[in-house]
């Protein structure tokens, strides 16, 4: 059926395009197609020999100098409970590596950290809350590259309307983005009730 | 030459339709993606779809970028190059394409050797997060076979032209392919990644009796899942203060100055 419809409609714009030829005249014109030149595929298409995946360089560090930070980067993955790993020291910052790195062609490169600990105490990310637009971030990748950023926007967010899809995006336009804890503090479940979110975007 | 004129136009609005070439994402409620995937060993072919070469002198081991094409029905005829349709080497084959599925129609052997066509469904469905999904493809002349990872059989007893699918952790393993019921390699082994979000195919092609047998791969990926959530505090150290809190902090420092008060007040009174 879907097959008779698509004949229909090549017929259509067939009858169309000769209709148009017709009215630009000198019909007999057209060249025939010659057939000893290179023939092209409409298709693009590649090897699929299998080659090894080349792993992308890896954040290393983070400087944020107008709030004081400068933190250790290590790759972290996914909890049991679906939640994203964190190193448990507060002075390091976790880069969620199944997501894009800096030097990814796309997508949003995620680093996040505790706020706070009962065994490492106060955690440079504290600072967050504090940036501004504009303030400046680097991050080093594990080839040495410096990659840097600029705020464009400080957020609190209530930790259930978090935007997972959009803040671990892989496709869209390369952007930094820094999560932590904020807000106020549930004794019973030792929980804060916001994120901290900062994004930030490439610096030419 | 009216007609031959009409005739040469169709084609052009044809290979127009049939031409245009997307990302993997590209499907839509009425569209579906077609890859495509020689897998006979040695001939070089012409592919042709309702009518129209689409892939002249298409080689083995070579795979399409996905085209995204209006759901129905499309005639595939593969011929050696420049042959008419009329004298195929496989096909006519007819592919049903339904909306918002993925496909690759591979050309390959049949298990006895004689060259056949195979449409695959591809899996898109959404993996967990910090996996990633193998698929392995039998499509060579050879009996069945077990697919081992690091030395072990992960997937027992695959006959041509069928599959078997999971998803896995992300990381490299070491996959072989051997006789069903031994150890023993006809391919590899060979490194394959899986990463996280990302549908890898593996296609088991070529013929054990010519001793060409190989490995294709094809990668679908943006099949990732994201974390629930970023708990990312422990302790209280920064909060901000939280006004029912605060309200009954302040009730409790009430109760007691009134206590206080009260014995003080008694003790007071005692005193005298």
């Amino acid at each position: 059926m879907a097959k008779v419809t698509m004949v229909v409609v090549t017929i259509a714009a067939a009858l169309l395009l000769a209709a148009c030829t017709a009215t630009a005249s000198a019909p007999e014109a057209t060249p025939e197609p010659t057939p000893s030149a290179p023939r092209e595929g409409a298709v693009d298409a590649h090897s699929a020999e299998l080659v090894p995946v080349v792993p992308i360089a890896e954040p290393t560090l983070i400087e944020i100098p107008s709030a004081g930070i400068s933190m250790v980067v290590r790759a972290v993955g996914v909890q049991a409970d679906g939640l994203m790993e964190l190193p448990e020291e507060t002075a390091v910052a976790g880069w969620y590596r199944f997501g894009p790195a800096p030097g990814s062609e796309s997508g949003t490169t995620v680093l996040a950290s505790h706020v706070d600990s009962l065994e490492y105490g106060i955690g440079p990310f504290a600072a967050l809350r504090n940036l501004v637009a504009g303030s400046e971030i680097t991050v080093t990748d594990s080839s040495g590259t410096l990659h840097r950023y600029g705020v464009t926007s400080v957020s609190s967010v209530q930790k259930q309307q978090l935007p997972v899809a959009d803040l671990f995006d892989r496709v869209g336009p390369r952007r930094l983005v820094l999560i932590t804890c904020g807000g106020q503090f549930d004794y019973s479940t030792l929980s804060y009730s916001d994120n901290i979110v900062v994004i930030a975007e490439p610096l030419p | 030459m009216r007609t031959k004129k009409i005739a040469a136009t169709v084609a052009v609005a044809a290979v127009a339709t049939l031409g245009f070439a997307a990302p993997a994402s590209a499907i839509s409620a009425s569209t579906a993606d077609l890859y495509v995937l020689h897998a006979v060993p040695d001939t070089t072919v012409d592919v042709w779809v309702n009518g129209e070469v689409l892939l002249p002198d298409f080689a083995p081991g070579t795979l399409t970028d996905p085209l995204d094409l209006p759901a129905g029905d499309y005639e595939v005829v593969i011929t050696l190059p420049n042959d008419p349709i009329t004298s195929p080497v496989i096909g006519p084959a007819t592919l049903p394409l339904a909306a918002g599925n993925s496909y690759t129609a591979v050309a390959h052997l049949d298990a006895s050797g004689a060259p056949t066509a195979t449409l695959f469904t591809n899996d898109l469905s959404t993996i967990p997060a910090g996996q990633g999904k193998l698929t392995v493809r039998h499509t060579a002349a050879a009996p069945a076979v077990d697919i081992l990872a690091n030395g072990a059989a992960a997937f027992s007893n695959l006959t041509n032209p069928n599959e078997v699918k999971a998803d896995l952790p992300v990381g490299t393993i070491s996959a072989a392919v051997a006789a069903t019921g031994t150890t023993d390699p006809v391919i590899g082994p060979a490194d394959v990644t899986i990463q996280e979000g990302v549908n890898t195919i593996v296609y088991a092609w070529g013929s054990l009796e010519d001793d060409n047998l190989a490995l294709a791969v094809q990668t679908i990926s943006g099949l990732h899942s994201t974390p629930d959530g970023v708990n990312s505090g422990q302790a209280g150290l920064v909060a901000d203060p939280n006004p029912a809190l605060v309200g009954s902090i302040a009730a409790a420092i009430a109760l007691v100055l009134l206590a206080a008060v009260g014995l003080g007040v008694r003790a007071a009174r005692s005193a005298r």
